[in-house]
């Protein structure tokens, strides 16, 4: 007997797909009733996301819930994995789905065929990474983003974006490669691809077997760091993020999380305090990395005249800062670079759906049609870009893209009023006072602090000259005509990121006890192990049920 | 509480403003107005606590995790200032509403301005030092929006950038600052951080936190060698310069350096650097504010000049020179606000700032002359005005420090008196050059005395410098008693504020700056009138210019050209660092460890290692024929695959064996089918010595990553294995899986779930591909016939009279094909049933069904397939999805958690008994949807020949109408 | 025979990184198509190499690693060659569209050694 909200726990992968496939039950040409069927099934995930996250958060173990599929004990079947970290990240991935799909549905969607199938399964993708507790079906789900991503990144074709998708596909595939040799690595050691499992057999490793294991774990991290944006595994990410559609990189924003996740999730569940002799395995290396990251990130972004390149190295830099404080590897660190997380990514997907509201306002969608005529046959192209109606075209519209730039300038630079403030401060504030009192602040954590302020003032230095130059320096700019649907989720976005730096205490709270959960994973291990399958009944005559 | 409601109506004021409409001139203005005396009155009524040497808090709470609240903290100190910035925060608002035209978008203004005041008294009432730099780093912001405010000017970008970037960075380096001192102390609370100066100054880390500090601070109050923004801040709207740079922004950083004063001064390095600094600013400031042309750029500078004046008393670290500090911060206030005011007035109703051509002003506008003067004799330190007291404390400071136990300060009295006549000379610029002199000739607008409201502000400000100048006791008295107290806490000195000290050394100074300044300003009027622009000597070092000229380095000369060489986009680069980082991340355990040793493995059997040879040998020659010989290439890469298929067969492994082999099959049919869309490359001749050796670089990869794999390979296969899960799979695949093929029940059970994302997988790639070929464009010279088919259509055409040889082409084997068509499709549904117990599945079905199809497209062409077989195919890969889902969902109805099987054995006529799983469904829908996405990408691929032609044929509109799949037609 | 297998996915391995690294899109197709050889041997290989001892029960007798070869890399082999298949289908279609976007079979879209990033003026 199983009780149905607990399928609540699968329906994050399941809904998704089964809109894609009814999708592809409908014919094509009824646009209308598939976008209304994408928006449902979004909306519906971004709830059961948040009802999700609302369990999670009650909980009192660390561990809120696990679906043992086809009834499979822990080791043996797949499971899937809701905890506190987990479970907010469906939650922002559906936060973000939301937020893009409606602002692709003015336009974008209409830029090439079976955008909506592809963006569900971008979802489904990503919310079965975040999920699961095997490594294998881990690697299956992070195929499953990256083609989807793929699909997503080359949507509405063009040079650039072909270019970039070829890259992008080049060096997904080889990090696959390296996937697969590190999941069957550790397979070949331990014998298990329960991660849970694997954290226990690891314990009673000793000599070569140990050695394997770290040269397995270490190949498997660069495969995630590739995808987590580490110097110099991410040169090929501005390119890719500049070059594609508005809504598809608002999206891509959770990707690098996703690796950055699996990175924090794994090192500490495998190589833990309980992990004997490769306790903390590679977290100096993950400092390392991950400040090269937030310089080079800072460096691209100084050096960037297009708005998306600057994006895209936010991005970079983003992401180093996370690394940099998994391989502090500090639980409070580690807390703090959570709301970090939270807010860099609502602010950095927020920007990407920005900065084509500002351009076009620039030049009337030059770029964007630049893109789509010479991706598209005569026939098929979108509406024209300044079209009566499509939006209005009203001086408050400029400023409300403008104050919506500053916002999403101040959040990337780190600077109040709104919550990059709050976050950076947690973060450095963490790294100057370690957890314990007595221990010194290392070179490393000064570093990191140093080079988080450096990298803010680039941001803002090039924040300044990006706007000035989008908003003030043409005499006179035509007014930006922006549809409501497009607008709204970028406030959305930002609004949530003024909230946090308002009421920080909560939502601070639950990362610091997530993060605590991650640093001492006993629990996590007993409770997924301990997971029992629902009663099967006896096997009878040629007939087996479980 | 009245706190909050301090800080908080600034606020809400600015966002009311934003919203009203934009030409709202006095409903903004009120509305600004009612804030600022609001706030005022606010200030004023919480006299009696302040007075009474209490300290009022407010504490809410706000990140206590990091042990942050939100703390508003109001001592005298804060008092002063808080009075201050509202006090002329209202002078400004009603000055600027006569000021900014009703062209202006004013609500943006207004906005603004409330939103700096806010962030002004947020400042001044933090109770701790985040919350500090919270509202430190707005000013900045706001500061910068309000300098553009004027966007359309270049110089208002030039300026708000700049201000924006010295201002901020210095904010940046100050939150570091606070950062160490929170760590030094333990705490951000300004309380426990002014308790604990002992430990600060004791502390190793005081030098670093005071160096990030003093930067934050010199950087705002705009002190050598950051001084150059403010000049280039005057760009904004005047009555923002009359706020910011007199009252409030530039006074942020003094203020922060008199707060942390009782714990951070003292030392060698704050002295040193504090009081050079405040020096240096000091002269320089008066000295370029000579030359200025610009009225408003004299009186930049001569900020500049009083904030080092301030910046330096605060150096020497003697209570007595704390005092005159704060008292000048007040007393530069008024009359710097008074005299911008003025200026702005002058610039209105004449229409020019310069200096040279304003004269003779006192016959037009008698009174606001009058009023300036006053306040530029204020400014310049004349009796009986309040700068007159200021300054004799800061000549007495300056001969007290300078006394015999410290040499070092001798000059300072000399620095003291010089800055005095220049003071004295630039002061009488406005004194004398403005308003006498001969007639105005060239002026722009004939002026005449502005509306009375817009100059009773500086009424105002003049009669504080005039009360403040004759009776200083009865009237600042108080305020500087309060401030003093409590800035300085426990080391509070004597003074007394008195107009007449008797004939002392100071007062001897004072005169000589008098006349000295005087005999200065005689001697350079024609040269100012006259002369060239800018300070002599000075005039070369241009602050922006330099500031710009870095920050173009950097970006350009630097972080470009760096980041072209560290993060280059081109492929082959990254892939060469991503296989240089995974084998560095491969040796890095090796390191700490041995190598693991291996174990011996079992014999070789010479069969196997002759396949072997073979797909090697294939493997490399593909490697090199690759590029020039691409069908060789693919047919060598076939080779390996085949080895690689024997391989699997060979250990035991059918179903890798089937499977490996049909993928093959379908993979080449796939590259064969892009061939023909890729360039032929002529063989070049000479490669090279670049090229060649990154050649060897990369055969140097290439090898340590083939060795790397396979040592990390044959070290594993050698060792013992661990007892894995596998076990459970042998053990339990038939009497609760069903099925005796272990793999396959694997794949539809045990690990279904991964089977589900893989085939999702090939669905969406599927998708994917479809929706990029339908814009595929080929290259021109792509489109061309084949030059064989080419040759054989002259043929014909040359003799008529034969049966054309393309229109027949494969003829006979496409009959054959056709007949094998239903046989393969016989086949492949075998395998599907069968699956379960034997090597076969829903994979290697659905392929070989696709495999079965294609060959159909071959035989008889897209077009005589598509007139056949009418169906969409995306139907079949939604139905294989849909299918799979449901059949995993089914469980849920017995109570089951997703994707659990019910398995049941069916005696079925003529094929005995067969296993009914659950499972099968789920198989079905693999084959399905592996058979649909297989045969949509290959005919997708396959329709570009199709839709080439029709391009030579210049059909335009076909390319975007017609899909490669029928049933697209509609889309 | 670990030896001549070892050999072998470091022989598919080696040529296909060598290929990854040239400057044609068809050589780095190829080239994955290789390495992916080598991986699916190399998951293969490290259940252990049996010989005659296919996964197959007979008739519904519950076996053991003892007596059959491990049949969880195999699937995951199942797994990893169908993805695998999948991508490098995307990546064929990916390659055709940019050779005929940008008229060059060139891995960056440019014959000569191409910078990527945007040329603008430096601000004045």
């Amino acid at each position: 007997m199983i009780a149905w909200t607990q399928h609540l726990l699968i329906a994050p992968i399941l809904l998704p797909l089964v809109t894609a496939a009814s999708m592809l039950l409908i014919d094509a040409a009824r646009q209308r009733v598939i976008a209304m069927l994408n928006v449902a099934s979004t909306v519906t995930l971004l709830l059961i996301a948040v009802a999700l996250l609302r369990l999670a958060w009650q909980s009192e173990s660390a561990v809120s819930g696990v679906y043992l599929l086809g009834n499979w004990p822990a080791p043996f079947g797949i499971v899937l994995v809701a905890d506190r970290l987990s479970t907010l990240m469906v939650a922002l991935a559906g936060l973000l789905g939301v937020a893009s799909l409606s602002f692709a549905l003015a336009r974008w969607h209409r830029a090439g065929v079976y955008f909506h199938p592809i963006f569900q399964i971008q979802l489904m993708g990503v919310n079965g990474a975040f999920l699961t507790g095997d490594l294998f079906n881990l690697f299956v789900f992070f195929e499953l983003m990256l083609a989807a991503s793929y699909g997503l990144l080359l949507h509405g074709s063009g040079a650039a974006r072909v270019k970039a998708g070829l890259h992008y596909i080049t060096i997904g595939l080889t990090a696959s490669m390296l996937f697969l040799i590190g999941v069957s690595l550790l397979y070949s050691v331990t014998g298990t691809l329960n991660m849970a499992d694997m954290a226990e057999r690891i314990a009673s490793l000793e000599g070569d077997d140990r050695v394997l294991l770290e040269v397995g774990a270490a190949v498997l991290g660069v495969a995630f760091l590739v995808k987590a944006g580490m110097w110099p595994l991410n040169l090929w990410l501005p390119g890719a993020y500049a070059a594609a559609a508005a809504p598809s990189a608002a999206l891509f924003a959770i990707l690098t999380k996703v690796g950055v996740y699996v990175v924090l999730r794994l090192s500490l569940l495998l190589f833990g305090d309980g992990a004997g002799a490769s306790a903390g395995f590679g977290a100096d290396w993950l400092l390392i990395g991950g400040l090269l990251t937030i310089a080079f990130g800072a460096i691209g972004a100084l050096g960037s005249q297009d708005v998306r390149r600057l994006a895209g190295h936010c991005v970079l830099i983003s992401s180093g800062t996370l690394l940099a404080a998994i391989g502090i590897g500090d639980a409070r660190v580690t807390g703090a670079a959570l709301f970090y997380l939270v807010s860099s990514t609502l602010a950095i997907s927020a920007f990407f759906l920005l900065i084509e509201l500002a351009e076009r306002g620039r030049v009337p969608g030059a770029d964007v049609l630049a893109v789509t005529m010479e991706a598209f046959g005569p026939r098929e192209a979108p509406p024209s870009l300044d079209d009566e109606g499509a939006g209005i075209a009203i001086p408050a519209a400029l400023a409300a893209v403008g104050i919506a730039f500053v916002l999403c300038a101040l959040l990337l630079a780190g600077l109040p009023p709104v919550s990059g403030f709050i976050g950076k401060f947690a973060l450095l504030s963490a790294l100057v006072n370690p957890s314990d009192p007595s221990a010194a602040v290392s070179v490393g954590r000064w570093a990191m602090l140093a080079l988080v302020i450096l990298s803010g003032l680039a941001v803002v230095v090039a924040m300044a000259r990006a706007g000035i130059r989008t908003f003030w320096a043409p005499p006179e700019r035509t007014p930006p005509r922006v549809r409501v649907i497009e607008f709204t989720p970028v406030a959305v976005l930002l609004a949530l990121c003024a909230a946090l730096a308002a009421r920080p205490a909560p939502v601070f709270d639950y990362l610091q006890t997530a993060a605590d959960a991650l640093h001492a994973p006993d629990d996590y291990r007993e409770q997924v192990l301990a997971a029992l399958p629902a009663e099967r009944r006896a096997l009878g005559s040629g007939e087996s049920a479980r | 509480m009245l706190l909050v409601a301090l800080i908080v109506l600034p606020f809400v004021g600015a966002l009311l403003a934003a919203l009203l409409p934009v030409n709202a001139r006095n409903a903004e203005a009120w509305l600004a107005g009612a804030v600022a005396l609001a706030g005022a009155l606010v200030a004023a009524a919480l006299y009696p606590e302040v007075a009474a040497g209490e300290v009022l808090h407010y504490e809410a709470e706000w990140l206590p995790a990091a042990a942050l609240a939100f703390d508003l903290r109001l001592d005298g100190f804060a008092w002063m200032f808080a009075l201050m910035v509202t006090g002329i925060g209202l002078l400004v608002v009603l000055y600027a509403r006569y000021y900014m035209s009703p062209t202006d978008p004013v609500p943006r203004f207004f906005s603004f301005l409330l939103a700096f005041m806010g962030a002004m008294l947020g400042i001044v009432l933090s109770g701790n030092l985040i919350q500090l730099v919270f509202f430190w780093e707005l000013t900045s912001l706001v500061s910068f929006l309000l300098i553009g405010y004027w966007h359309h000017n270049g110089a208002a970008r030039e300026g708000a950038r700049i201000a924006l970037i010295v201002t901020g960075s210095g904010g940046l380096a100050l939150f570091a600052g606070v950062l160490v001192l929170g760590h030094i102390v333990g705490s951000y609370e300004l309380d426990r951080v002014l308790a604990s100066g002992e430990l600060i100054r004791g502390h190793p880390l005081y030098l670093p936190a005071l160096l990030l500090v003093l930067l934050g601070a010199l950087t705002k109050s705009a002190q050598f060698p950051f001084h150059f923004w403010l000049p280039q801040a005057m760009a904004a709207p005047t009555p923002v310069s009359a706020y910011l740079h007199s009252a409030t922004m530039v006074k942020a950083g003094v203020f922060l350096l008199a707060r942390l004063w009782p714990v951070m001064s003292g030392t060698d390095a704050w002295f040193w650097i504090v009081t050079s600094a405040g020096a240096v600013t000091l002269l320089l400031g008066a000295y370029v504010a000579i030359f200025q042309r610009d009225m408003k750029g004299l009186l930049a500078y001569s900020t500049i000049s009083h904030l080092g004046l301030i910046t330096l008393l605060l150096g020497l670290s003697t209570p007595l020179s704390a005092v005159a500090a704060i008292f000048h911060i007040m007393n530069h206030a008024t009359f710097k606000a008074s005299l911008f005011m003025a200026a702005g007035i002058a610039d209105h109703e004449t229409g020019t700032r310069d200096l040279r051509r304003l004269h003779g002003l006192w016959r037009f506008m008698p009174i606001t002359s009058s009023l300036a003067m006053v306040a530029s004799a204020a400014m310049g330190g004349v009796p009986l005005l309040n700068g007159f007291l200021s300054k004799e404390m800061f000549f007495s400071q300056a001969l007290h420090a300078s006394g015999p136990e410290n040499q070092s300060l001798t000059l300072l009295p000399l620095i003291a008196t010089v800055w005095g006549v220049f003071s004295v000379a630039y002061s009488l610029r406005l004194i004398h050059g403005v308003p006498f002199g001969p007639p105005p000739d060239d002026l722009p607008r004939t002026p005449n005395e502005p509306p009375h409201w817009m100059r009773f502000p500086i009424e105002v400000l003049v009669l504080a410098c005039l009360l403040v100048g004759t009776l200083p006791k009865a009237t600042i008295g108080p305020v500087l008693a309060i401030a003093v107290g409590s800035a300085l806490g426990a080391d509070t000195p004597e003074y007394n504020l008195m107009v007449w000290h008797g004939f002392t050394l100071p007062l001897l100074m004072s005169v000589l700056a008098m006349v000295g300044g005087s005999v200065l300003y005689l001697l350079l009027r024609r040269r100012l009138t006259h002369g060239a622009e800018g300070a002599p000597v000075l005039r070369h070092l241009n602050g922006p210019r330099l500031f710009n000229a870095l920050l173009v380095a950097l970006s350009w000369r630097i972080a470009r050209p760096l980041e072209n060489r560290i993060g280059s986009g081109r492929l082959q680069s990254q892939l060469a660092w991503l296989v240089l980082v995974a084998l560095g991340a491969a040796l890095l355990p090796l390191w700490a460890a041995r190598l693991p040793e291996a174990g011996a493995g079992s014999a070789m059997d010479p069969a196997l290692a002759l396949v072997w040879v073979g797909g090697l040998a294939c493997a490399v020659a593909a490697a090199q024929q690759a590029r020039y010989h691409r069908l060789a290439a693919l047919i060598l890469m076939g080779g390996a695959g085949i080895a690689v298929c024997v391989t699997f067969a060979w250990f035991s492994a059918p179903d890798l064996a089937l499977t490996q082999l049909v993928v093959e099959i379908v993979t080449t049919i796939l590259l064969l089918l892009g061939l023909r869309w890729l360039p032929k490359h002529p063989r070049e001749r000479a490669v090279p010595a670049i090229d060649r050796l990154r050649r060897m670089r990369d055969l140097a990869f290439a090898a340590a990553a083939g060795g790397g794999v396979a040592a990390l390979a044959y070290t594993a296969m050698s060792r013992p294995v661990p007892d894995s899960i596998a076990g459970f799979f042998l053990e339990r695949a038939y009497s609760e899986g069903g099925g005796n093929n272990v793999v396959n029940v694997i794949l539809v059970d045990f690990r279904g779930f991964d089977t589900f994302g893989e085939i999702t997988v090939l669905g969406v790639v599927a998708l994917a591909v479809y929706a990029l070929l339908r814009r595929f464009r080929p290259a021109p010279e792509s489109l061309a016939v084949p030059a064989q088919q080419q040759i054989q259509r002259d043929f014909d055409a040359a003799n008529p009279g034969r049966t054309d040889i393309i229109g027949r082409f494969l003829h006979i084997p496409s009959v054959i094909m056709r007949l094998l068509f239903p046989v393969t499709t016989l086949v492949a549904l075998y395998l599907l049933l069968r699956g379960h117990n034997q090597p076969g599945g829903g994979f290697i079905a659905g392929i070989t069904l696709a495999a079965a199809m294609i060959v159909q497209y071959m035989a008889g062409g897209t077009r005589w397939v598509e007139e056949r077989l009418r169906f969409r195919i995306t139907l079949w890969v939604g139905a294989g999805l849909m299918l799979a889902a449901v059949t995993g969902i089914g469980a849920w109805l017995f109570q089951h958690p997703f994707l659990t099987s019910h398995t049941r054995y069916l005696a079925v006529p003529v094929l005995g008994e067969l296993p009914f799983a659950s499972a099968l469904f789920f198989d079905v829908g693999v084959f399905l949807l592996v058979f649909g996405a297989t045969v949509l990408m290959l005919v997708a691929l396959a329709h570009q020949s199709l839709r080439a032609g029709r391009t030579l044929q210049h059909e335009a509109e076909a390319q975007s109408e017609h899909a490669p799949v029928p049933a697209r037609k509609g889309a | 025979m670990e030896l001549l297998i070892a050999t072998a996915i470091g022989g598919l391995v080696g040529s296909g990184v060598w290929l990854l690294l040239r400057q044609r899109t068809f050589q780095v197709i190829i080239g994955l198509s290789l390495i992916s050889y080598g991986v699916n041997l190399f998951i293969f290989s490290m259940g252990g190499l049996r010989v005659a001892a296919a996964p197959l029960l007979a008739d519904g007798a519950p076996g053991d690693l003892a007596a059959y070869a491990d049949p969880l890399p195999q699937a995951l082999v199942l797994t990893a060659i169908v993805i695998g298949f999948a991508m490098t289908a995307l990546l064929l279609v990916v390659l055709l569209a940019a050779r005929g976007l940008s008229g060059t079979d060139h891995v960056d879209g440019r014959e000569r050694r191409p910078r990527d990033d945007d040329e603008e003026e430096p601000p004045a």
